[in-house]
């Protein structure tokens, strides 16, 4: 099982069984625990944000997530047939603002691109498609000296 | 997310436990405006005791965002404390452990809020 995929509707309330959909991948595939709180993080926000950025009026929004991994990392793939949004081009919030100053929102993008060790976005047709992989350190049995 | 309230004379201590994501925010924001807020009188000091705070996304970020900016608004000293490492790792990633204080445990913070003597 190197491969997950799940569709929801782009509903807030979907955001508890997409934690279910990250958290049975995870004990399926003996991930680290301690690292899976980069992928609940990421896929809260970027879920959060295809909301926000959403669907235009009257018409419901898909949003489809994905989990590959291979044997250097995790990719989880988020897409969405919403209008046209690039995440990345959110220009990062100031870090050095005082507390009256900082601003209240883009802070979620901004926790991703740091997080993951990498973040594409790419526009595939009428979809759009944010790619984020993080390198991930698996302590196999395989490898440990007899 | 369920949340605790303990009173230490001026003193309220905030003590959130669970996840503190998009469904929890709007709920413990309320929670949190009416401690700044006060029942007859408002606290000297709020602190956010964090050390059953499994996980925080912007979303949570954004409540103690606000907070900070209503305590230090109504003259209330307002910190953190005892945070776990995950939650530790998104306040030094966002840069909100530079602007909110965050105290390494829930005594350091008691000690280092006002103290008003009669």
């Amino acid at each position: 099982m190197n491969e997950r995929r799940t569709t929801v509707p782009g509903d807030p309330a979907q955001l508890p069984v997409l934690m279910r959909f990250l958290q049975e991948f995870w004990s399926a595939a003996d991930l680290p625990p301690a690292q899976a709180l980069t992928f609940e993080l990421a896929l809260e926000e970027v879920f959060m944000n295809v909301i926000m950025h959403g669907a235009p009026a009257g018409t419901a929004l898909r949003i489809e997530v994905s989990l590959i991994l291979t044997n250097s990392g995790l990719t989880m793939t988020v897409e969405d047939e919403g209008p046209e949004f690039n995440p990345l081009s959110l220009p990062p919030p100031d870090t050095t603002a005082s507390l009256g100053e900082r601003p209240v929102g883009g802070q979620g993008v901004f926790l991703v691109r740091q997080m993951m060790d990498a973040v594409n976005y790419q526009r595939v047709g009428v979809r759009n498609r944010l790619t984020m992989t993080k390198y991930i350190i698996r302590f196999s049995g395989d490898h440990l000296p007899a | 997310m369920n949340t605790r309230f303990e009173t230490l004379a001026l003193t309220t201590v905030v003590i959130p436990q669970g996840r503190l994501d998009f469904g929890a925010a709007a709920g413990f924001q309320r929670q949190v405006e009416a401690v700044l807020a006060g029942a007859g009188t408002a606290p000297a000091a709020v602190i956010i005791d964090c050390s059953a705070l499994d996980y925080v996304s912007s979303a949570g970020l954004r409540v103690f965002l606000l907070a900070a900016r209503a305590a230090q608004r109504a003259g209330i000293s307002f910190a953190l404390c005892a945070l776990t490492p995950a939650v530790r790792e998104v306040f030094d990633l966002s840069g909100f452990s530079r602007i909110i204080s965050v105290h390494a445990d829930r005594a350091t913070a008691v000690a280092q809020a006002p103290h008003l003597h009669e």
